[in-house]
């Protein structure tokens, strides 16, 4: 099988189509393609349903989907009967998208991000913020590198691949990193953006970010971090009209 | 305890699931209903990879399921009842309408002979008449994929 190397290209781009018809299914099927060709000749036969399937409703982490499409890929070259393909990609879909997202979403992610505002707030350069996004990138994509060359290497048996990597531990392990992280660095940053402004000005960050936790008790989880921040802005931004 | 969520959603654990619900909720079971993921050891494996340690899996289909929602709720824990398909929710219900008095619609998706009613919930005919029928009888049904969203009532989906 060749094509490892487009695939991973395409595999980019796996959001590209992202529809709530298929998810990323269609994104899926273009980036099985290059990983497919070579079915054409070995049995043409199978090439067009295997394609078909490839494209077929799939969602999970982006970076993790590599596994599934690697694996069903192998599986199809393997000549496994077809609704075993189906049942793997639907099997592998949800706990892939739970694994990544805890393991991008609610730790690597928020852990870098403390860590840069903790940088910043000690002295360091804007450069930090270069450095956190390069160092995001790095991870995430020797991470789908990972998932797409295990997926091939092990077909059907990418279960077992996935259980026997760091993987899981990494995704539990990432979260209280990043708690850490979010808890040092969010005070740390936030005495340092208000440091110019004197007492008024934390007495007001007091007070706004009082509000916004008595909000969030108050309305439950629809109160959303960022829809407070906005508002906040909009509240700030027309007060200000007001009084010039 | 009574279950703190119970959700229909055919990619049974996911994201939205674990972080979105489980964290804010402090889920500690996940009881998954579904046939075909309970007579499968391989796919079982993959689900209790998708959760947080400290939180445990229950597989049941839902014959052996219904059967078991009494003992279920004995249990101390905060637990999540989760299935993916509207038959079997219906036939939970019929085994304790108290215990499932209040529905999760999470997510169904694409399928030939679904319509769209919101984005991430596409319904058939029946599998609508099924939900309306339950709230008839009691049930307390809305829409929400994630928590941070607006639920939405059934009379809103027809």
């Amino acid at each position: 099988m060749n094509g490892a190397g487009r695939a991973f290209l395409r595999l980019l781009s796996v959001q590209g189509s992202w529809n709530y018809e298929r998810m990323q299914g269609i994104g899926m099927g273009f980036a099985a393609e290059p990983l497919l060709d070579d079915l054409r000749t070995t049995e043409p036969g199978r090439y067009p349903e295997a394609v078909v399937r490839s494209a077929e409703f799939f969602n999970a982490n982006p970076y993790l989907a590599g596994l599934a499409l690697g694996a069903s890929a192998r599986a199809e070259y393997d000549a496994v009967p077809g609704e075993q393909i189906v049942r793997l990609r639907a099997a592998l879909a949800g706990p892939l998208g739970a694994l990544g997202d805890s393991l991008f979403w609610a730790g690597i992610l928020p852990a870098l991000s403390g860590l840069a505002l903790a940088a910043l707030a000690l002295g360091a350069g804007w450069w930090v913020v270069a450095l956190f996004v390069l160092a995001f990138n790095a991870v995430r994509l020797a991470t789908a590198s990972w998932a797409l060359s295990t997926g091939l290497a092990s077909g059907m048996r990418v279960g077992g691949a996935l259980g026997a990597s760091k993987l899981p531990r990494a995704a539990t392990r990432s979260g209280a990193a990043a708690a850490f992280a979010v808890g040092v660095g969010t005070p740390m940053a936030a005495a340092w953006l208000l440091h110019p402004f004197g007492a008024r000005g934390v007495a007001s960050a007091v007070l706004i970010a009082g509000a916004g936790l008595g909000l969030a008790r108050w309305s439950g989880a629809r109160f959303t971090a960022t829809r407070f921040g906005l508002l906040a802005l909009g509240i700030t931004l027309l007060l200000r009209l007001v009084t010039a | 305890m009574p279950f703190v969520l119970s959700r229909v959603d055919d990619r049974l654990i996911h994201g939205q699931v674990v972080i979105g619900w489980g964290r804010p909720l402090g889920v500690q079971r996940i009881l998954l209903i579904d046939d075909d993921v309970a007579a499968n050891d391989w796919e079982q494996d993959l689900y209790r990879m998708a959760v947080p340690e400290g939180v445990t899996i229950e597989f049941a289909g839902t014959a052996a399921a219904a059967a078991r929602l009494g003992a279920w709720q004995a249990d101390a824990r905060r637990s999540m009842l989760l299935t993916g398909s509207v038959p079997s929710l219906v036939r939970l219900y019929a085994a304790d309408p108290v215990a499932l008095h209040r529905i999760n619609l999470g997510g169904l998706h694409h399928r030939p002979g679904r319509t769209e009613r919101l984005p991430y919930l596409y319904l058939t005919p029946d599998e609508y008449h099924s939900l309306v029928e339950l709230e008839l009888l009691g049930a307390d049904i809305t829409a929400q994929d994630v928590p941070s969203a607006v639920p939405v009532g059934l009379g809103a989906l027809a």
